[in-house]
């Protein structure tokens, strides 16, 4: 098990430097901010002046140099547009916004789908399932920002304010952004377990279980989703790591001050500290889920070892 | 020891004086309307800014937040006219100073005392001068003051209230090139670093920031001591709502009391609905399309004049396009088509001729200018070379009207037998082409420019030197009268001059004029006398909140 994890760790610090690397050398392909700066009525000294004064008219190997010296620190230098440390930035619209969002989105979208999956498959061409899988075509077809604003024009302004329209701050503000975030996830973790459960209902070890006359409801959730549940816990953790990536879509609707909009913002405005911060962070994020998703995977199948 | 009567007259003559305070506040009234001097003001914004430091720049987004917590030395009234800001007057000294009479009792918030030295410290960073021994550092600022204006030489004070700023050319219009600039404490910036400018932003404006959200919201309170008159609600926040369609639901549902950037298309809608107002000023946001006019030496040519040298050949593909059709079909009627080189809300605009819409005389000058043999795709040629623009468009940056307007301009250019070629690109990929200027020979970029002055120099300036805006420098005569304008410093004199240039300029047409931007506001029934300015920012000093 040890040493499951440090080799992990050792991957996880190779897979981290080498997407910061990439992106370091991608970001600086496509220009660099300092006509983002100045006026347009700029000349060509005036951007040198700004390029000089970003520290980006030394050679490219000096900055990548400094670069891989001061980000162990977490030191990505200061954020082009705001000034202010880059790292902080990203920190500071990672926690809580983004995680809040991601953290309630993921929630609703498993514990919900883990009963709708079994009860569609357990009732399968029922009218339960029917509904389960037409409630899941809908949720996967409509795009996030319509059903964000479709939110908002019900309860917010049909309803006269039930739930608020924007913003970030309490549990009334997370309730939309939370759900218009859950619904495509939630249809597919649905149907993911719902076929999952197909597959697992046919084995000879349910036969043999409900033969023993183990209760039906610890059939299902005891031994058959156990067996469906691998590929569940795969597409959940990737779908986590994306929601902790920042959900650009839902953070513009609801306005919520999430790193997706932060991120969003940089590239086109070739923020490189909040780009190369922000990047760092989101490697992070998935080097860590991967690693909890591997050890799930030995809680959940005890033929999965560590090792 | 007090008697027991002695201290309950005390408690009641205590609790009157509350009392009468009370019923003061909640008697105030404006237009016979009862306000609420203790309510909130929640604007609904599309973005954040993302500094409060002024010197760093005043694009627009900026210009909202900072106005209201630093101001400058000349102030804008509601029609773009320059009045008296932290200063009371300003004037020549003859032709090579400027001297300016500051307002005497204006605090910064802090308490720091804003008078002469104040002053100077502000020329001294915006033209990076005496950084070292301020020990404050350099910032990448929009404006190089020292380059842009490397005639202004010295400055000085004459008493605690009174600058001078000396130059060595005439510069008419100093006023508004340095009068505009908000002004910073200088103990407090010394003392807590530039830093604290943006985290911490201390001015003289009607408002202070008491907190800031990053993404999120701006929260002000009313500065108490302002010098000017009070503003008549308690707070203000500023709340990022980037999504149009969030911006107006947030009203509707009552959650927010003033929109800023209403969508031309929602404002009809919007008008019609109980218990909303629609107001719109014209700004400065003008937008147009830029042409390869440099010679060959100006840009990475690959040894070719740009292809729109010619002014026959920019004049025509200005009649060519539909303005009025533009203003009405996608903008609804809010925006402007202006042939004048300058915004109409600038200080010294001159009304200029329209581009009449006429297909027939475009083909004639495109005639003129050589342009005649089209071929069986009706492209024009001229000596074997077809007339091809290729666009670069850079959509998702200027709103939706300006997405649209780019491709109708391009077929309208197709009607007179220019091949135009849009080549969508992000605004970073546009400036990058720009800054290195690899336009190609016959190319041309949609863009808008806005003004953070108030005098129309700052538009004329586009075609002197070669920036990132300039692809058809002045010709000698167009320049020599430019430089005059900047010498005249008898203003109705210049305003002549002003003119001239406009109208010399409107038919040399260095670039296809598209439209001037109309901004729109939705307020709740509740906003009282709130009205839009010409310039960047928002100014509710004045606006009343209606008692619910």
């Amino acid at each position: 098990m040890s040493r499951f994890l440090l080799r992990r760790l050792i991957h996880g610090v190779v897979v981290v430097w080498g997407v910061v690397t990439v992106v370091f050398f991608l970001v600086r392909l496509t220009g660099d901010p300092a006509a983002f700066l100045v006026d347009q009525s700029a000349t060509r000294d005036e951007i040198e002046h700004t390029r000089r004064l970003l520290g980006l008219d030394r050679p490219l190997a000096e900055q990548y140099v400094a670069f891989l010296l001061a980000a162990p620190r977490g030191d990505f230098g200061n954020s082009i547009r705001d000034k202010r440390p880059a790292m902080r930035l990203v920190l500071e619209h990672f926690w809580p916004a983004t995680v809040e969002l991601a953290v309630a989105a993921a929630l609703l979208s498993t514990v919900l789908a883990v009963p709708l999956g079994v009860l569609s498959a357990t009732h399968k061409d029922g009218v339960a399932d029917h509904l389960s899988r037409l409630g899941s075509l809908l949720l996967q077809s409509m795009p996030g920002f319509w059903l964000g604003l479709l939110l908002i024009l019900l309860f917010a302004v049909e309803l006269r304010g039930l739930l608020p329209a924007y913003g970030f701050g309490t549990w009334r503000h997370l309730v939309l952004p939370a759900v218009a975030l859950a619904a495509a996830p939630l249809a597919q973790n649905a149907r993911l377990v719902r076929a999952g459960m197909l597959e697992a209902l046919q084995q000879d070890f349910v036969r043999t279980a409900r033969a023993k006359g183990v209760p039906e409801r610890a059939v299902l959730y005891r031994h058959a989703f156990k067996n469906a549940a691998i590929p569940f816990i795969t597409v959940t953790g990737l779908s986590l790591g994306f929601m902790l990536s920042g959900a650009i879509i839902i953070e513009t609707v609801f306005a919520w001050p999430g790193l997706g909009r932060l991120i969003v913002q940089a590239v086109p405005g070739r923020d490189f500290p909040v780009i190369q911060a922000g990047v760092f962070v989101f490697a992070l994020i998935f080097v860590a889920l991967n690693l909890l998703v591997d050890l799930l995977y030995a809680v959940v199948d005890p033929r999965v070892r560590l090792s | 020891m007090r008697s027991a009567r002695g201290v309950m007259s005390w408690w009641w003559m205590a609790a009157l004086v509350v009392g009468f305070a009370a019923a003061m506040a909640d008697a105030q009234t404006v237009d016979g309307v009862a306000v609420d001097a203790e309510a909130e003001l929640v604007v609904a914004v599309p973005d954040d800014t993302n500094n409060m430091d002024p010197r760093i720049g005043m694009g627009s987004t900026r210009s909202a937040y900072i106005r209201q917590v630093f101001e400058s030395l000349v102030d804008v009234d509601a029609q773009g006219k320059p009045v008296p800001g932290l200063a009371l007057g300003w004037k020549p000294v003859g032709d090579l100073t400027w001297e300016f009479t500051l307002r005497r009792g204006v605090t910064f918030h802090n308490g720091e005392p804003f008078n002469a030295d104040t002053v100077l410290f502000n020329l001294d960073r915006m033209f990076r001068r005496n950084l070292d021994r301020w020990g404050v550092k350099d910032v990448t600022a929009a404006t190089s003051f020292e380059k842009v204006y490397p005639t202004v030489s010295r400055w000085e004070k004459s008493g605690d209230y009174t600058v001078r700023i000396h130059t060595s050319e005439p510069l008419p219009n100093l006023w508004d090139a340095l009068g505009r600039e908000p002004l910073v404490p200088r103990e407090y910036t010394v003392k807590n670093g530039i830093e604290a400018l943006n985290e911490r932003p201390v001015g003289t404006g009607p408002w202070k920031m008491v907190a800031w959200k990053r993404s999120d919201s701006m929260r002000f309170e009313r500065n108490e001591s302002y010098w000017g008159s009070p503003s008549l609600f308690k707070r203000l926040r500023f709340q990022v709502i980037p999504e149009a369609g969030g911006r107006l639901a947030a009203l509707r549902a009552g959650q927010v009391a003033l929109v800023d950037a209403v969508p031309p298309l929602d404002a009809g809608v919007l008008g019609r609905e109980s218990g909303i107002k629609v107001v719109s000023s014209p700004q400065k946001l003008y937008c147009r399309i830029y042409l390869n006019a440099r010679p060959k030496d100006k840009f990475d040519s690959g040894g070719k004049d740009g292809l729109f040298g010619d002014p026959r050949v920019r004049l025509a593909l200005n009649l060519a396009v539909n303005k009025e059709g533009i203003v009405q079909k996608i903008f609804h009627g809010y925006a402007q088509a202006n042939a004048s080189p300058v915004a109409s809300v600038a200080y010294g605009y001159a009304a200029q001729e329209p581009y009449a819409y006429d297909v027939k005389r475009a083909r004639a000058l495109l005639a003129e200018a050589g342009w005649k043999d089209a071929g069986p795709d009706g492209v024009l040629r001229k000596d074997g070379e077809t007339l091809t623009l290729q666009l670069l468009f850079p959509a998702k940056h200027y709103g939706q009207g300006f997405d649209e307007t780019t491709p109708a301009v391009a077929e309208m250019l197709k009607a007179v037998g220019v091949q135009v070629v849009i080549k969508t690109i992000d605004y970073g990929g546009l400036l990058q082409t720009v800054t290195k200027g690899t336009l190609p020979y016959n190319g041309g970029f949609s863009a808008c420019r806005t003004s953070n002055n108030l005098d129309a120099d700052d538009y004329l300036r586009d075609w002197t030197a070669i920036t990132l805006i300039n692809w058809a420098p002045y010709p000698p005569e167009l320049a020599e009268l430019y430089r005059a304008t900047r010498r005249e410093v008898d203003p109705q004199k210049r305003l002549k001059l002003l003119a001239d240039l406009q109208r010399r300029v409107r038919d040399w047409a260095p670039v296809v004029s598209l439209y001037q931007e109309v901004k729109i506001y939705a307020a709740s029934a509740r906003v009282l006398h709130f009205v839009p300015l010409t310039d960047l920012h928002m100014d509710f000093r004045g606006v009343a909140l209606r008692k619910p």
